[in-house]
């Protein structure tokens, strides 16, 4: 069954090993390039291009099928929708009246404490691209790159709160790091005391965590955690995550704090960029040092915080 | 000898372009871990098959489209997968003779080591990934090898 059926069958190609060394030379030097000096931002980019008609290929298949599956429906599948996405429009804009008042007041309040940073302001959609990235990270990749303005850091969300930031830009796509990623992690903050921290990636969908609890800390299971701004990365006050368990181990310095997170990081379709409001203070000006209050212990590694 | 390996060369970029888009078909999580690297197989099966006709080229053109589809350093995948179909272009008379078990253990080495390329450099770039999954790749690549050298050679044998 197993067979090769080649004529080929002298000893070794000439210069394999040399060919072989070449190659190998030359990607230890790509690596090296990419990753110490990254004079490859321009090459990525490029190649990105030619890479997106295959990913639009693979995802293609499944597109068209969802497109199918939606002009085939029912005209009364499609009067239930219309219904229920109405009920929902007219609860939102409920809420949207309040929220707007109350956006106001946060903005006023924020001068006062001169401190406008993080509000986001312009948004883009993006649509998550049916292609499959590395099975062992969590990463998605998002039609919306470098020509839509996207940029490497900038936050995503989804219509649940705090989706990731992007890894990596192309030209058409872009990169996303999950909030769940092992390597990411985000600065939060405690919504019902304002108690400061980071929320670090377990490589778990659906599951984050706070190491760096105190167990004296306040926080209890039910909490909301939103965004604190700080860092400048992630615009202030969005929902990361609902505080599920709280472990206190009486031996340890640091409580167990299992988080889970408030954006559908497994099922979201459409994803939202975000850029800082045009009069917010410059990202580098807020440094931690500046806004954190003496009552808090702070966090430790608080300048990495938005460091992937 | 010439004419055979430049007809050669089109079943070789269409396997290459297939097993590609295999790679990147997304699937259901419970099923993605258990995916074959099906690229990295064709690329062995065209290194033992005819590494003359640019087993080594295409080792690592197909690498360097892994490392820019997956998002990962650029020329992590083409140094492990040249690495390793040099390898396989060495083994290449042996593997021929042996049983299709002893064909599939070898394979499993082969793929193991591209996996410890992989494993070792993200780890030195800084970001590894600690979950013992990836190391079921290289068994069911192993599974895996002796249809695919079935279904292969008897496409090109038209």
């Amino acid at each position: 069954m197993v067979a090769f059926r080649s004529s080929d069958t002298s000893a070794r190609p000439t210069g394999l090993l040399l060919r072989c060394i070449l190659f190998a030379l030359l990607a230890l030097g790509l690596m090296i390039f990419d990753k110490r000096y990254d004079h490859l931002g321009k090459i990525r980019r490029a190649l990105s291009i030619v890479a997106y008609p295959a990913q639009v290929a693979v995802a293609s298949p499944f597109e068209g099928w969802a497109w199918l599956r939606e002009s085939l429906s029912t005209r009364e599948a499609l009067r239930a929708d219309k219904a229920r996405l109405e009920e929902e429009l007219r609860v939102a804009q409920f809420r949207l009246q309040r929220f707007e008042a109350l956006e106001a007041e946060t903005r006023r309040l924020r001068a006062l404490r001169d401190n406008t940073a993080g509000v986001g302001a312009r948004f883009l959609v993006g649509n998550v691209m049916d292609v499959d990235l590395d099975a062992f990270r969590e990463r998605v990749l998002v039609d919306k790159g470098a020509h839509d303005g996207v940029y490497v850091g900038q936050a995503v969300l989804d219509s649940g709160g705090v989706f990731g930031q992007v890894a990596r830009v192309g030209e058409m796509t872009s990169e996303v790091i999950l909030i769940s990623d092992a390597a990411h992690a985000i600065p939060v903050q405690d919504n019902r005391n304002g108690l400061r921290t980071i929320a670090v990636g377990t490589g778990d969908v659906g599951h984050i965590k706070l190491p760096y609890i105190s167990t004296a800390a306040d926080i209890v299971k039910g909490d909301l955690l939103v965004t604190s701004g700080l860092g400048g990365g992630f615009p202030a006050g969005y929902p990361v995550g609902m505080v599920t368990e709280v472990k206190r181990d009486p031996a340890q310095s640091l409580a167990d704090v299992e988080v889970s997170p408030a954006a559908a990081l497994d099922r979201a379709q459409e994803l939202l960029f975000v850029w800082p409001s045009a009069g917010a203070a410059p990202a580098a000006t807020l440094t931690p040092a500046t806004t954190k209050p003496a009552t808090t212990p702070p966090p430790p590694h608080a300048g990495e915080a938005a460091k992937k | 000898m010439m004419r055979t390996e430049r007809v050669r060369r089109l079943p070789m970029a269409l396997s290459a372009l297939v097993a590609l888009t295999l790679a990147i078909v997304p699937l259901p999580d419970v099923i993605d871990a258990f995916r074959p690297d099906f690229l990295v197989l064709v690329v062995f099966y065209w290194s033992i098959e005819s590494p003359r006709a640019g087993g080594l080229t295409l080792a690592f053109v197909a690498g360097i489209a892994l490392d820019i589809l997956k998002g990962a350093v650029l020329g992590q995948h083409a140094l492990a997968l040249t690495l390793m179909a040099a390898w396989a272009t060495h083994l290449r008379l042996r593997l021929r003779v042996f049983s299709v078990l002893s064909q599939s253990l070898t394979i499993f080495a082969l793929l193991t080591g591209y996996q410890f390329i992989l494993f070792w450099i993200d780890g030195a770039t800084g970001n590894p990934v600690t979950s013992f999954g990836r190391w079921l790749a290289p068994v069911i690549g192993a599974l895996v090898w002796p249809a695919l050298v079935g279904t292969l050679s008897r496409l090109h044998e038209r």
